[in-house]
């Protein structure tokens, strides 16, 4: 029942530095900066029933965090009050703290166009809009900047091949988004999201609507994209979490079991639910 | 013995059943050709061009249906521009917006209450409100009756369209920081266009036969007008006039009018049909 | 840390704005609704006050309609409304059940979309059309076979008999009940076999499966599943048929008077209203028609709203 609390909001801890993030590709991380996100004893109702009980977390810049545990564990319910998705709906509210930047944004004040603008999201199925290729990119550009045409061009071209898609679509920008394949409208969703320059990504099972191949390369796509946001990513595919991830956080019935980096989870995690987990035995 | 007797029993009652119903749906059936047969066979003779250049004429003079046709597609085309926008929108009142609230329910009930109310009470209340306001018949008049049994046709298949729209559309939208007007007009209207355009066409098709709502509102004029402000010709009323009158030549361009408005309205319908079952066929 | 987030901006405001406007506008056109049926019923009511005040509850018993003497009582009227539309149901309903019947059960799939198309556009083709087919070609023929049929074989019968004498005539009450049963059958059609395709196929499946007939499923399985809504179609239809005009107007023979023969011509609120109206003189006159209108709004409002109330309880069902 302890969740880990080394990560969270004040002067990192032993746990990261000194000790180096075993991924063999990368140098060793020295020094943390503080989180870009901390969320301090959030809770999360739908209409009566609490969802989330009392979750304290941080996330860091330029790392991908990653949520898992069996369904229903409340990982999405969690990355969904990252860009407070979750205000569409009447009866479902949020308790606690974000602080993205040392900064609420639960607050009532909040407003939640600009938040999502800085917070993307992809979801789990692809989800393009109903207009070309290159609408589809353009549309969040325009929402909040006046740049001229040629400069749109070279944005959507940027997001195109940030998300690795520009090769398979350049003649093609004025077909319809709907005209692509799942895992090439899944990558057109994360050129969109990529496209408004937010600071933090979102990624909600991105992968599992998709065939193996498109998988993967979804998965180096994230690991490009690392360099330069803040990425979460909920995901019930435990070798996904463990091949793309910098940290860990294993969610059950609501309520965060343990968080440390993904390499420590996997290989000596502290509590016994997480070991169940990970081998198998439930979920 | 008592069991195959039984069976038998059974069976000959089935067999009773199911030819009735096989003489239910051909008597159906032979209902629509015989119409459309009488349509054919009395409105062919009429067709000439005089049919569509000249107007209506006193009783044993040539002459054709010009002025009433013209009349016709008027107000319905001012009919449908005025009722679209007002049905969409509180179509989209009901699918956006109506979530928690407690008088979407009620607003839908009395929706679908005009959808079947007798078109002839419309006209009488159109009557009250315009006519004798105005002093005297009008286009006006006659287009806002038949816009207003365009409105709940309108709503009711709006509204089922824009309810079709996948949530992960708009969440995907709202997540890019996109304002909730925005999300509506640019993203879910596109994304339901077909099947509201379907419900447009519908809504066309029905009062382009209507008769009742123009009695008390346009009523009628023998010459050729364009003035909205005054009565004017409109085929159901003219073959009301004429199918009813004694006089042979009357009759037969009143023929003439019946099958252009029936063919007009059954062509209609299929090319909606069709409109539908290709939307449902694009991936 | 100041972050963008916190970054106040007029854009912002303007945005807010616009969402309000937008929500506020259609929240408008939404109440529309509502007003326009509260407009209709005090339109109604307003212009219907002068009869009322004038003849009292009588204006639904007398049966007098004397333009000259101006008298004028609805009962013909509403007679001839509820009667055509009972003949129109007792036509239309058995009908659409063996359409419908057949389209899901009995139909070779191929077909299923074709034919269901050609019963709707059944239902697309305006009254004013079956009307004057009605007069042309339906009424001769009932004058010249049905009719005279009806009165050799029925009209020396103690009771029934009373309904079909007098002369042939071709157009009359009978006529019009005919001509609606037409009318509204498709529309019950579409609406039954709506709600047949509801059941599941796993409890169809599983009738078959023990050996019922197809009769015996729909007896025993779909209808007692589809009761609600199959009533809630019918009551759908029965509103039509109560506010149909055109398709009565031609062939009822517009006579204010009540016949226990249903070959007698009669009238409807409907027929009346699209007949006198453009020609009535005088207040009272006017008023009366107006006041027949409003009973025909709360009849037919009336059956709407059940029928209505009907499909709601179907969909709740098929929720669970």
């Amino acid at each position: 029942m302890t969740a880990d609390l080394s990560l969270t909001v004040e002067a990192p801890r032993a746990p990261t530095l000194g000790r180096p993030v075993v991924r063999p590709q990368e140098p060793a991380v020295v020094a943390q900066t503080a989180p870009k996100v901390v969320i301090k004893d959030v809770r999360f109702y739908y209409n009566n029933y609490e969802a989330l009980k009392g979750i304290n977390l941080a996330l860091h810049d330029k790392r991908v965090t990653a949520f898992i545990g069996p369904s229903g564990c409340g990982k999405s319910t969690l990355l969904r009050i990252l860009n407070r998705i979750y205000e569409l709906y009447p009866g479902q509210r949020a308790t606690g703290e974000v602080l993205v930047d040392g900064h609420n944004i639960l607050d009532a004040g909040q407003d939640l166009n600009l938040l999502r603008a800085k917070v993307g999201m992809v979801f789990q199925k692809p989800t393009p809009f109903p207009m070309s290729i290159y609408d589809n990119i353009a549309f969040g550009i325009r929402l909040y900047e006046r740049i001229s045409p040629s400069e749109l061009d070279e944005r959507v071209e940027e997001a195109l091949r940030r998300a690795a898609l520009w090769d398979e679509v350049k003649d093609k920008l004025r077909q319809s988004g709907l005209s692509l394949s799942g895992g090439q409208q899944q990558r057109l969703c994360i050129a969109r999201a990529v496209a408004v320059k937010p600071e933090i990504l979102l990624l909600d099972e991105p992968a599992s609507a998709l065939d193996p191949i498109s998988t993967q390369r979804i998965e180096e796509l994230i690991a490009e994209l690392k360099s330069d946001y803040c990425i979460v990513i909920v995901t019930h595919n435990m070798q996904q979490a463990a091949r793309s991830s910098d940290y860990t956080a294993f969610m059950y019935l609501g309520e965060l079991v343990e968080y440390s980096e993904t390499e420590a989870i996997f290989t000596h995690p502290r509590e016994k639910r997480t070991e169940d987990y990970i081998t198998g035995r439930f979920g | 013995m008592q069991a195959a007797d039984l069976y038998a029993r059974r069976r000959t009652v089935n067999g009773i059943y199911l030819a009735l119903s096989m003489a239910a749906t051909a008597t159906g059936l032979a209902i629509l050709f015989l119409i459309l047969w009488t349509l054919l066979r009395n409105g062919i003779p009429a067709l000439g061009s005089d049919l569509f250049t000249e107007t209506t004429p006193p009783p044993g003079s040539r002459g054709g249906i010009a002025n009433a046709i013209y009349g016709s597609i008027v107000m319905t085309a001012v009919a449908t521009l005025v009722g679209t926008p007002v049905g969409v929108l509180t179509a989209t009142y009901l699918a956006e917006f109506g979530a928690g609230s407690r008088i979407a329910p009620v607003i839908r009930f009395v929706n679908d209450i005009l959808l079947s109310a007798p078109s002839i009470i419309i006209g009488l209340f159109v009557y009250e409100l315009m006519v004798l306001r105005m002093g005297h018949f009008s286009a006006w008049a006659g287009s806002v009756a038949l816009a207003i049994i365009v409105v709940p046709v309108v709503v009711r298949t709006s509204e089922d369209m824009l309810r079709l729209v996948p949530a992960s559309l708009r969440e995907a939208a709202t997540a890019l920081g996109t304002p909730q007007w925005k999300v509506i007009v640019m993203v879910i209207y596109r994304a339901a266009i077909q099947g509201m355009l379907t419900g447009v066409m519908l809504a066309v098709a029905r009062i382009g036969g209507e008769t009742a709502p123009l009695l008390f509102t346009a009523l009628n004029n023998q010459f050729w007008s364009t003035n909205m402000n005054g009565p004017m010709a409109n085929l159901p009323f003219v073959i009301f006039q004429f199918a009813m009158s004694p006089y042979a030549d009357w009759q037969v361009l009143a023929w003439g009018g019946a099958m252009l408005i029936t063919i007009a309205i059954l062509l209609l319908n299929i090319l909606a049909r069709l409109l539908a079952n290709w939307s449902n066929r694009s991936p | 840390m100041a972050s963008i987030l916190t970054v106040p901006s007029r854009r912002l405001d303007r945005q807010r704005l616009q969402d309000a406007a937008f929500r506020g506008t259609t929240q408008l056109f939404a109440l529309g609704v509502l007003v326009l049926l509260g407009g209709i019923v005090m339109a109604l009511a307003v212009g219907a006050v002068p009869a009322f005040r004038r003849f009292g509850w009588a204006f639904l018993t007398s049966d007098a309609w004397n333009p000259v003497t101006e008298q004028f009582g609805g009962l013909p009227a509403i007679y001839g409304t509820l009667v055509t539309s009972l003949i129109a149901m007792l036509i239309g309903i058995p009908l659409a059940f063996g359409i419908a019947v057949f389209l899901t059960e009995l139909c070779p799939p191929a077909l299923r979309r074709p034919i269901g198309t050609l019963i709707e556009l059944l239902a697309a083709i305006p009254s004013i059309i079956y009307g004057i087919w009605g007069l042309f070609v339906l009424a001769p023929v009932l004058q010249l076979t049905v009719q005279p049929m009806l009165i050799d074989i029925l009209g020396d019968l103690p009771v029934i008999g009373a309904l079909f004498s007098g002369p042939p005539l071709g157009l009359g009450v009978l006529t019009a009940g005919i001509i609606l049963g037409f009318m509204v059958l498709p529309f019950i059609a579409a609406v039954v076999r709506d709600v047949f395709s509801t059941v599941p196929a796993m409890l169809r499946e599983s009738a078959y499966g023990i050996g019922a007939t197809t009769a015996e499923v729909v007896r025993h399985i779909v209808l007692p599943y589809t009761r609600a809504g199959v009533i809630g179609g019918i009551m759908l239809g029965l509103g039509r048929a109560l506010g149909e005009t055109m398709a009565v107007t031609f062939v009822i023979g517009n006579a204010h008077r009540i016949k226990a023969s249903l070959l007698a011509p009669g009238t409807t609120i409907s027929a009346t209203l699209a007949n006198e109206f453009t020609e009535a003189v005088g207040t009272l006159y006017t008023s009366s028609l107006i006041a027949l209108g409003f009973i025909l709004f709360v009849i037919t409002f009336i059956v709407l709203a059940a029928a209505k109330l009907m499909l709601l309880r179907l969909e709740q069902e098929a929720a669970k």
